[in-house]
This record gives structure tokens, sequence and C-alpha cells, in this order.
């Protein structure tokens, strides 16, 4: 019996992939992305599943506020200037060693631009609505603060494996080697907003008025009148990979 | 005999290891770049009548180039000597009005960067504000340079 499926088998020819239609090949693709995104702690999944939900609109983005403080953070990317008085101040108040940030100033540069040649982008940690390291962490070392939706971390639960940060978008994480855990940006909770502070160190710190913080779910906010407008772009990081960010870029 | 043999052979490959790292690390200290700077004057440009100028106070990375300004513009040097600045450079960022709303106001770089005779102070800030990362490129250059 066997010896006639073998020969069944090896009477087959090959049909090659010419015929076949390029719907079913991506549909093929898609089946191996979905299995390998699984394995990769689910930030490659959401490559192929988040693409229309990271498409929509900023109030798609953020129908509700389900925070309260709902906070956040806004850039007005044009007045940056790569001063760096807020990463001194972030080093400062959160004890942040040489080889890690919480905050970082990125830089893009163009010979050819027209005008200005240079734009300097400060990021951080976008605390997400949907947050892929929360998802990736085996001992729910980080997690989103059920109040203030800020992700935080549990330094006695962190293992160190940094599952968190390949799963981060980001990049916003780095392994502190005092603390033996993933070390990353808290909107300031434990060493300023816990303690009565209204506003990060960050955002104290800027001289050009670059970083907007506040509570997105009160409409008397900046950071709300500065997202709930249509005058100005408004936008967010990598929005297609679902993770609804809560930090958000501007103009002035 | 042979012991001793092996021994010294090993004696004299750990010093050659060690005196090779200790070249690297020497070499590695030569090209370290200076921390915490007051400003830069670099003088590559002196042919167009003075030297680039990265201002490190009030705020960090802040360029004035003559090569743009003299070499290019084609500016005379009494357009801003000695009147809105002192010949001796980076001595502005002394005066403690040396900040934004000072230019506002038509002082320093705010006499021609007023939005009529060139783009207004409170426009286009990186273009001066060539920021900490600027700063240090400059550092690096006047290391090179000082190196030769």
């Amino acid at each position: 019996m066997f010896r006639g499926i073998k020969e069944w088998l090896l009477s087959l020819k090959n049909e090659g992939v010419e015929q076949v239609p390029d719907e079913t090949k991506r549909e093929f693709l898609k089946i191996g992305l979905i299995i390998t995104g699984v394995f990769a702690g689910g930030s490659l999944f959401s490559v192929v599943s988040k693409v229309a939900e990271g498409l929509a609109s900023p109030e798609e983005l953020h129908k509700g506020y389900p925070y309260k403080p709902h906070y956040s953070m806004v850039f007005k990317l044009d007045r940056c200037i790569d001063c760096e008085l807020c990463m001194e101040a972030c080093r400062k108040t959160n004890h942040v060693p040489d080889y890690g940030w919480r905050t970082m100033i990125l830089r893009r540069h163009d010979e050819t631009a027209l005008d200005q040649k240079t734009l300097f982008m400060p990021i951080l940690c976008n605390h997400c609505n949907n947050p892929p390291c929360v998802r990736a962490c085996p001992t729910k070392a980080t997690y989103k603060d059920k109040k203030t939706g800020i992700v935080r971390m549990a330094y006695y639960k962190c293992l160190g494996c940094k599952t968190c940060m390949v799963a981060c978008p980001y990049n916003a994480r780095y392994f502190n080697e005092e603390k033996h855990a993933v070390d990353k940006c808290d909107f300031c909770w434990e060493s300023r907003l816990s303690k009565g502070m209204t506003i990060t160190a960050c955002a104290e710190a800027c001289p050009a008025g670059v970083r907007i913080f506040g509570d997105l779910s009160d409409p008397g906010s900046e950071v709300y009148q500065l997202v709930h407008q249509l005058a100005k772009p408004v936008w967010v990081l990598k929005p297609e990979t679902g993770a609804r960010p809560n930090v958000f870029y501007t103009i002035s | 005999m042979r012991k001793v043999k092996v021994l010294a052979g090993t004696m004299i490959l750990l010093l050659g290891f060690t005196g090779i790292a200790f070249v690297s690390e020497k070499n590695k200290e030569e090209v370290a770049i200076p921390e915490e700077p007051q400003g830069v004057v670099y003088y590559e440009s002196e042919d167009f009548g003075g030297p680039e100028i990265v201002y490190a106070k009030p705020v960090r990375g802040v360029l004035f180039s003559h090569k743009y300004h003299v070499g290019e513009l084609g500016l005379p040097c009494e357009s801003c000597h000695n009147s809105i600045f002192e010949m001796q450079a980076l001595k502005s960022q002394e005066n403690p009005d040396f900040n934004m709303e000072a230019l506002y106001k038509g002082k320093y770089c705010g006499a021609c960067h007023n939005g009529e005779s060139a783009f207004a102070s409170n426009t286009k800030c990186a273009t001066c504000h060539i920021g900490v990362k600027g700063l240090r490129e400059y550092m690096k250059k006047l290391a090179e340079k000082e190196k030769k």
C-alpha cells in the first residue's frame, strides 16, 4: 500500500510557481509571518493584522481615554534645538546611567534640503494603550498602570530576559546593570508625579517649549487642545504596529 | 630545562599581550574628546575673515559661520564689528542678556534676523542651533586638526 503512495508521489511533476496567482502567494507568506510573529512576542504579528487600525485617523486612534488622568506628551517638533537639557534633567532626576537613556534626541540631516538642513526629534517611551512590551513580559514585571496609563516597571519582578526590549517598537528600554532590571521612562512617576508634582523633569527643563505634558482626558489641558484640532498636523510614531501611543508630534 | 623554556615562552607571550593592550588603551585616550566645552572656535574658515563659532551658553551648540556670512553672502566686517559683536570670539555669551528674548528685541543676531533682512530669529530654529550633536562634531574636527 505504502509503495503505491511512494510511486504516486515520485510520479508527480513540479508545476512551478508561475501559474500560482499573486493572492495565493501572499496568503501563503502571511501564514508564515503570523506563525513567526507569534513566537516573536507578538510584535511581528501586528505587521499583518493591525495595518488597517494603524492607518486610522487620530480620532480613531483615541476614541476615548480609559485612564484618569490620562498622561500624555506632545512634542512641538520644529522647536527642538538639541540642547539636551531634557536628557541632563532626566539623568539627574531618575539616576539614569551613561550607557542607557530614558529620553533622547535623534537627528535628521540632509545637505540637499532646500532651507533648514537639520531636524531634531526627541523620543521617549510612548506609554502605549496597547503596549507590546507588556504583552511580551513573561513575569508581568512591566505593566500598564490602571489609574494613569503609565507603562511602569516592578523592578523586583524583572528577570532581565530583555524580551520587552525586543518587543518595544520604539527602542525605549535599556538594561540597568545596577538595578539588574530593565529600566524605562515612567513619565517621572516615581521621582516626581507620585510626590505631587504635575510635570516631568524633561518638560520642565526644556527651554524651547518642545515638550508639553498633561492629562489628555481633560479638555482644558494644553495636550488635549494640541491633539484635538485639524489646523496643524498631529502624528504618532509607527502607527502600523497598532501600539496606540500616547506621545504625539506636531509643529508649532 | 624544558620547563624553564616553556615558562619563559609563556612569560614573553603574556608580556606581549599586555604591551599590545597598553598601547591600544593609550591610543584610545588620544582620540578622546574633552567634555563640557565652553564653546568652539574653529579657524578653518579664517580666509573668510573669521572662524566658525559654536556657542555653548546659555544653551549648547549654536553656530555662527563666518564662512557663510562673509564668504558666501559677502557681508563686510563693519556690518557687525564692533557695534553688534566684539572682535573676540565667544565674548557675547558672557553677557547675561545673550538669549532669544534679546534677539527678538533686535540685539545681537536679531539686528538682521528680524524677518526683513534675514529670516526671523523665532523661525527655522535648527539652522543656527546645531545642537550638542553638532557641537561634538566641531569638537572632533578641532581635535583632529590639533593632532595634525
